[in-house]
């Protein structure tokens, strides 16, 4: 069915949304962390990434369910 | 503005020797398509493009039998009843090297002439020579540098040369900002070693598959789910029995609500080491693919409004193409650090022994 590939790009491109959100999110909170304790800086850059990490780690999940949807 | 100016005219120069032999090919032997997931996936050969291909050895089991062949060539000379896939849609276009005797594959894919099915292929492919090569630098640098601070630098420990800096510089960070922050004073040092195996293998493995004729080993979801798979090993190995408890019978829970808890805490263990196998696996594949998606649209305009455009439409591509570089190197870094960080965090969760109360006390301390 053509209608995966329509189902594939749109799940592709919702799971982003949430995803630059929640990364956007924790972006601004760290920049607003940092400015407010630079001495902090260090250990707020490590628990972005990590948050961001986890964040990437459930977009995969959705992406590798739209790959199968338009690998089927 | 001079050396942006330069650098455009550099890229178009480069463009125009690139594209106007793929423009001149005829269209049966080369149709109008770039192939890119063919362009990413594992081969049986070692890719030397200009001056030649270096066929990797074949391992099949077929009949219940193991069979070893030193190359592709020598598969389908050998009499087995081997036939490259490409011969068998077209019976009409063999090729022959060596004098016209021995049959030349096309596409690499053995089938067997008879239709039967392969049971097992355990065939040498680039990606493990590549995975095989950056294990090999990682032993050479580790080595060369284990020597160097033996015999030269009684004096401290002081690291002396570019060498002896470059990576004492990027060990110390794995050691004290990946190990020691996520393990723990106590155990960090148990878990280094393998903390700066894995982060060196990957860095290596990342950076390869920028060198020209280099193949991104880590765009292969089973080289990934391979170093994954160490990391979840070393992770239930660490786990003492408070982690254990956790797991399986989480303390202070209703024990109507562990029906729920315990199948999804142990879902939880098998989930951490597939984000690590897939984040690691998609980062490096998008790369290569979005590299060759806006090569790839030079192309595009080229077939849309006629080849000069497309060739005029380089100026703004390849200095793309180059930014997207750029941002690959980053990100070669960047994974690296966040798989090894993963690896540390999830090994010093498990490996954390310090109960609840003197966890608060640890806390309040701070």
């Amino acid at each position: 069915m053509e209608y995966a590939y329509l189902a594939a790009g749109l799940g592709a491109g919702i799971s982003m949304i949430g995803a630059g959100l929640g990364i956007g999110i924790i972006g601004r909170s760290a920049m607003e962390g940092t400015a407010r304790q630079p001495e902090a800086s260090g250990d707020i850059r490590t628990s972005m990434i990590i948050s961001a990490g986890l964040i990437e780690g459930a977009t995969f999940f959705a992406l590798a369910i739209c790959i199968l949807l338009a690998l089927k | 503005m001079q050396a942006a100016l330069r650098l455009f005219t550099l890229s178009t120069v480069f463009l125009l020797s690139v594209a106007l032999p793929g423009f001149s090919a005829d269209p049966d032997a080369n149709p109008k398509r770039i192939d890119m997931l063919y362009k990413i996936a594992d081969h049986n050969y070692l890719d030397f493009k200009p001056i030649g291909k270096i066929e990797l050895p074949r391992i099949v089991r077929f009949d219940d039998q193991w069979h070893f062949y030193i190359n592709t060539t020598s598969a389908l000379n050998s009499g087995d009843g081997w036939v490259d896939e490409y011969y068998l849609a077209n019976p009409d276009r063999i090729q022959y090297k060596d004098d016209g005797i021995k049959v030349a594959p096309v596409s690499y894919h053995l089938v067997r002439a008879d239709g039967a099915h392969v049971q097992f292929d355990a065939s040498i492919t680039s990606h493990l020579m590549w995975f095989a090569f950056s294990g090999f630098l990682v032993l050479l640098v580790f080595g060369r540098l284990a020597s160097k601070y033996n015999t030269t630098t009684r004096d401290g420990l002081l690291p002396r040369g570019t060498f002896m800096n470059l990576f004492e510089a990027l060990i110390i960070f794995v050691r004290d900002d990946i190990a020691r922050s996520n393990i723990g004073e106590e155990k960090y040092l148990k878990y280094t070693p393998y903390l700066l195996s894995a982060f060196f293998m990957i860095l290596f493995m990342n950076l390869f598959g920028l060198m020209p004729w280099g193949v991104t080993s880590t765009s292969d979801v089973m080289i990934t789910a391979v170093l994954a798979l160490f990391t979840f090993t070393i992770t239930q190995f660490a786990g003492t029995k408070e982690y254990w408890k956790h797991v399986l019978v989480m303390p202070g829970v209703p024990k109507l609500m562990l029906i729920i808890l315990t199948p999804v805490e142990i879902l939880g263990l098998f989930t951490k080491p597939f984000a690590l196998t897939v984040r690691l696996f998609a980062n490096m594949a998008s790369g290569k693919l979005l590299v060759y998606s806006i090569i790839g649209m030079i192309f595009l305009f080229a077939d849309m409004f006629g080849n000069w455009v497309g060739i005029g439409s380089a100026v703004i591509w390849v200095p793309f193409t180059l930014f997207i570089y750029a941002i690959k190197i980053f990100a070669s870094f960047l994974q690296a650090y966040i798989f090894t960080m993963f690896s540390a965090l999830f090994i010093g969760l498990a490996a954390a022994d310090h109960d609840h109360e003197h966890d608060h006390a640890h806390e309040a301390a701070h």
